[in-house]
């Protein structure tokens, strides 16, 4: 998989145009920003179609992205494979009734939302997110529509950050990523 | 499950599905249907059939009108425009008082569960501004970042978010705008924009329109030409329109 991925030509454009930011948030933190990617059309383009290509035909009809910078790459997706675009949200921020799922940060927890009846049953879902650190918020993401009877199908996010070891946290299921930062 | 919000109780009307342009075709409003649907338990919420869930009630004009190009189009090419901003305005739900007490809150929420009226939102605004020479599409966070990158994409043009402060990792300008009570700030990235470019600034909804404004601010202290705000819905009794000045605004549906 990962020597498939590393053959397109694609993912070394799509990784020069993500920008390091070092000490953000907090000093140590070596931040992956991918606003720099999203000036770059072209760049943009291919990280949109490397996912469609792989996840078009498979009969996902959800792909769930997490606030916000999820939003920014899941809803293309979803439109080009035909899926609803379901949005997990912070705390009091979708305005309907909602399910949540709390879940553990380094320091404290936080929460994730989705609305009651956006996904039902037996749907295949993807979730998107633009990178994956310790795995937590995508537990989180992936635990809400397992709860409303929906089949997390893949993971799916331009960066991971191996040493922080996300992918063991996903429950067992799959994650793709473009470009892993060591 | 924690839950939030009320369950609404809409009392069933007879649903009306048929879309009559009216006889003025040129103006910018034409009557759409409106539907409402019974909620009597939290099981019909969580129902089989994404129809169900959206428990749509409005009464909305269609005002994209003049995206059309209408001398050249026939009569049903006419209706077609019509007949998608009816599809999105049915599929948008209302949350009433949220996040407040008499707040009526548009929820797009359920237009991106609709995957028909979800493109054709992006297409409507595609047809507008694809051979415009437009090279930025901003998008406000966070609702802005669901209908900016799809624009932006099939435009070819790059997507610049604008967000709430401390969020953007890099140098940042910012500008801080009135709220109904207080202030709020929305920065954008140094450098994601140069002086002479064309953009677009994008939201889900224009209100009072403070956010729009502080956008097109912080797009115009550097240069940028803001050729037009796009957003899906406007709430015209908030006069957001007249706040943006003499920058033209172009939206899908009215919310009375």
């Amino acid at each position: 998989m990962s020597a498939c991925r590393e053959e397109d030509p694609r993912i070394h454009g799509i990784k020069t145009k993500i920008r390091v930011v070092p000490n953000f948030p907090k000093p140590g933190i070596m931040f992956q920003d991918i606003t720099t990617l999203l000036l770059d059309p072209k760049a943009f383009k291919d990280t949109i179609d490397l996912f469609v290509e792989r996840y078009k035909g498979k009969n996902i009809s959800v792909v769930a992205g997490v606030e916000a910078r999820g939003f920014i790459f899941g809803p293309p997706i979803a439109l080009a494979i035909g899926a609803k675009f379901v949005p997990l949200r912070k705390p009091r921020k979708l305005p309907g009734q909602v399910i949540s799922e709390e879940y553990i940060l380094e320091y404290g927890r936080d929460c994730l939302e989705m609305h009651v009846g956006a996904v039902e049953r037996g749907e295949r879902a993807l979730v998107v997110d633009d990178l994956i650190a310790t795995g937590g918020t995508l537990c989180a993401a992936m635990n809400l529509l397992e709860c409303v009877g929906a089949e997390v199908v893949e993971c799916a996010c331009l960066i991971e950050l191996p040493e922080l070891k996300g992918r063991g946290r996903l429950k067992g299921k799959p994650l793709y990523v473009l470009v892993e930062y060591q | 499950m924690a839950t939030y919000g009320l369950l609404r109780r809409a009392s069933l009307l007879s649903c009306s599905n048929s879309i009559s342009p009216s006889p003025t075709a040129s103006r910018r409003s034409l009557a759409a249907p409106f539907r409402r649907y019974s909620v009597s338990s939290r099981a019909q919420l969580i129902s089989s059939g994404s129809r169900n869930y959206r428990s749509a009630l409005f009464p909305l004009r269609c005002s994209a009108s003049d995206s059309v190009k209408r001398p050249k189009m026939a009569s049903e090419e006419r209706q077609e425009p019509c007949n998608r901003i009816a599809r999105i305005a049915s599929a948008i739900r209302v949350i009433p008082n949220f996040p407040k007490p008499g707040i009526m809150f548009q929820d797009i929420t359920t237009l991106l569960l609709d995957t028909r009226a979800f493109r054709d939102t992006i297409d409507l605004f595609v047809e507008r501004y694809r051979d415009k020479e437009i090279s930025v599409v901003a998008g406000v966070e966070a609702r802005g970042f669901i209908f900016g990158p799809p624009i932006a994409l099939a435009i070819g043009a790059k997507f610049v978010p604008m967000r709430k402060p401390n969020k953007l990792p890099g140098e940042v300008i910012s500008e801080e705008y009135s709220l109904e009570y207080g202030t709020d700030t929305i920065e954008m990235h140094v450098g994601a924009v140069q002086a002479g470019e064309r953009a677009l600034v994008i939201d889900d909804l224009i209100a009072t329109g403070g956010t729009l404004c502080a956008a097109i601010n912080l797009l115009e202290r550097v240069g940028v030409h803001v050729v037009e705000c796009a957003c899906v819905i406007e709430l015209p009794e908030l006069k957001g329109r007249e706040r943006l000045g003499d920058k033209p605004l172009f939206v899908l549906v009215n919310a009375a």
